[in-house]
């Protein structure tokens, strides 16, 4: 179990962390969400010693994080670098040697992740030759292979097309249900929604939202409302029912004890009804509300 | 997984990443074949000393003029050859050909190409002399005893006070052909620090180690791993120096004497001036994030570096000179200068302790420092950090 209290970083003038903190439970896919610049980066970088926050603490299993808890953990900064010039093999065993397997162990895991990941016979090339989506394999590789308990994964799917996004994906609920506890940042949201168990939203250094995804949305006052009139999204207006829309979207997020029937008439009088969904709502609005655009 | 043990990983893949590297291997294997030709080369333009010196003879000579050349030549320490010619142009012409070194016409004139030669001057002189003496002797009836006793040349002993040491030369030579090759390996492998340094910044990869170790585990193996590969190929350089100068026609110099001596000073001093060079290019290394900004970053290594390996040079000729001297016991420049005066047995016992004692303590300030600057500015990527901004980054 990975667990980051009330930690806080500036850079000068600005607040990077401000009291953020989050749980992830062993075995368990969290999705970091959060607009740019709202603190992600750092709180991952902080997990790996990178930046040491002004305050907080970051705990695993209970216990301190240090250089021998560290090496149990795996990380693909949000910066991708491997060496261009290097073999790609070699370089995958050099990076899960550092993180402390032997040889052999390192050779079999490359070996393995390679092959997991389509490159198997791309080890002996130069990063360099490597596609652009290669490239972001090889990276996700040099986090795998060494086996982690703890995956730490800064926006994995960015540059995947969507066949390299659903592999990715199956790879981590895989990987998740053996045990390892994976946190990864993104902006695709209905990606996040379909991948992760739990979520935890930061804006402005702090976190706004955090839990089990199926909880939020279950005890969420709010309800997302799909109105198709004539083949085309309409949009009520009730009295007494406050709409909330954002920028286009062709939908609209309501109170959760709404009048529906009263809003079904409205729609039936405004023409046609194709469509009238009322549902619990989705990321992107959880998201929307908490982040407050 | 133990720290050092990591160290160790990332050294072995700075040192075998660049020792495989194509241009590398290139550059050094032409650089040590070069080396390896200068002895030989040197034979050949020196045109082998030893060789016989020839003497053109036109017109009427002397009787038995020839072999008293032969004679008087041995008097010089010199081998000479006698090549007659039927014509005075025949014999210009082979003379400006350089098939011969001087001419002597008629017995009475001696001509030269460009430059005149005192020492041929004189051993024709005398060896005319001497046949034109022994005929006009030998015409008064003196017996061949007799003549001998007149025109034989009196015996001198030859004794210089201060003898001019051949081996203090070669000596000296061989101290400044080992300044240059501190010089060069010393500013060559450091560059690489700075360049590995920066490189991994540029290419972000440095967030992908340090996610796994500290960053003076970085600096250090990286540190280790250029400056073995930079031992190795001062190996192979010194190497080849020393059998290019076994190979060179030097009959009067002891070249395992001089050279090893001088081979184990470089190396000596190359780990220590190598140490402290080499942090201090991973800290300008790596305040910056693109190739093209490392050049104004190392000027701050290459202006220390410069005077010392001019004073080296200056100490060359002038070992006991003052700046040289207080250079040598410095540490920026004692790595460059000291070797040289070592050589040239000017420098006491208590100036090579100094200079290695503060070189040692300049390096470990310099770890210090440099890790902290790397430290601090590895993960600050964009423009150029400021030495102070790193150095103040890595206290947070």
């Amino acid at each position: 179990m990975l667990e980051l209290v009330n930690v806080s970083k500036r850079f000068g003038d600005v607040v990077a962390l401000d009291g953020a903190g989050f749980v992830v439970e062993s075995g368990r896919i969290l999705g970091f969400l959060g607009p740019n610049g709202a603190g992600k980066t750092t709180a991952m970088r902080v997990v790996f010693g990178l930046i040491r926050p002004e305050s907080g603490t970051v705990t695993w299993n209970g216990g301190p994080v240090g250089p021998a808890e560290r090496l149990r953990f795996g990380y693909m900064p949000e910066e991708r670098g491997l060496y261009p010039k290097m073999k790609v093999h070699d370089q995958l065993v050099h990076f899960s040697r550092l993180s402390g397997l032997s040889r052999a162990e390192a050779n079999d895991a490359v070996d393995h992740w390679l092959g997991v990941l389509g490159l198997a016979d791309r080890g002996g090339g130069k990063l360099d030759d490597l596609s652009h989506g290669n490239q972001q394999r090889a990276q996700l590789a040099a986090a795998l292979a060494p086996n982690p308990d703890l995956l730490i994964l800064d926006e994995p799917f960015a540059g995947l097309d969507p066949i390299g996004v659903e592999s990715l994906a199956e790879t981590l609920r895989e990987l998740a249900a053996g045990g390892v506890t994976i946190v990864f940042s993104s902006h695709q949201l209905d990606l996040v929604e379909d991948v992760c168990q739990d979520v935890a939203i930061i804006n402005e250094g702090r976190v706004v939202l955090s839990g089990r995804l199926g909880d939020i949305k279950n005890h969420s006052k709010k309800r997302r409302l799909t109105i198709d009139v004539d083949g085309e999204p309409w949009i009520p207006e009730v009295p007494g029912v406050e709409v909330v829309v954002g920028p286009g979207l062709s939908h609209c997020i309501v109170d959760d004890d709404a009048p529906v029937a009263d809003l079904l008439a409205a729609a039936n009088a405004a023409g046609t009804v194709n469509r009238f969904v009322f549902e619990p709502p989705r990321l992107t609005d959880l998201f929307r509300e908490a982040v407050g655009s | 997984m133990k720290p050092w043990r990591q160290v160790g990983l990332l050294a072995k893949r700075e040192f075998l990443e660049r020792a495989r590297s194509k241009p590398f291997i290139i550059t050094m294997t032409l650089l040590a074949v070069a080396i390896l030709a200068i002895g030989p080369a040197v034979n050949l333009l020196s045109g082998g000393e030893g060789k016989a010196t020839k003497i053109g003879l036109i017109g009427m000579e002397p009787p038995g003029i020839e072999q008293e050349l032969h004679a008087q030549a041995v008097l010089f320490d010199m081998v000479i050859e006698v090549d007659r010619f039927p014509t005075r142009s025949g014999a210009e012409n082979a003379l400006a050909e350089g098939e011969v070194a001087v001419v002597l016409v008629d017995g009475s004139e001696i001509v030269f190409h460009t430059e005149s030669s005192s020492q041929l001057t004189a051993l024709i002189h005398g060896a005319v002399d001497t046949t034109v003496k022994t005929e006009a002797l030998s015409e008064l009836g003196l017996s061949e005893g007799e003549i001998a006793a007149v025109v034989e040349p009196i015996p001198m002993e030859v004794t210089a006070l201060e003898e001019q040491n051949v081996q203090d030369e070669a000596k000296r030579g061989a101290a400044f052909a080992g300044a240059i090759l501190l010089y060069i390996s010393i500013i060559m492998f450091g560059q690489f620090v700075a360049m590995g340094t920066v490189e991994e910044k540029q290419n972000r990869v440095v967030e992908v180690i340090l996610s796994r170790v500290r960053p003076w585990q970085i600096l250090v193996g990286k540190v280790v791993g250029i400056g073995v590969l930079g031992l190795l190929q001062l190996a192979i350089f010194a190497g080849a120096a020393y059998i290019s100068a076994q190979l060179a026609d030097l009959p009067d110099i002891d070249v395992a004497a001089i050279g090893l001596p001088i081979i184990a000073s470089v190396f000596f001093w190359f780990i220590l001036g190598y140490t402290f060079y080499a942090f201090l290019y991973a800290a300008v290394g790596s305040t910056v994030s693109r190739q093209e900004d490392l050049q104004g970053a190392i000027m701050i290594p290459i202006v220390l570096i410069m005077p010392g390996y001019l004073l080296a040079i200056f100490a060359a000729e002038n070992p006991e000179a003052v700046l040289p001297t207080v250079a040598s016991w410095l540490p920026p420049w004692a790595p460059f200068v000291m070797p040289v005066r070592m050589a040239a047995g000017v420098a006491q016992p208590w100036e090579i302790a100094v200079a290695i004692v503060g070189t040692v303590l300049g390096a470990i300030a310099l770890v210090w420092i440099g890790a902290r600057v790397y430290s601090g500015a590895l993960l600050r990527t964009g423009g150029k950090v400021k030495l102070r901004e790193a150095w103040r980054a890595a206290a947070e």
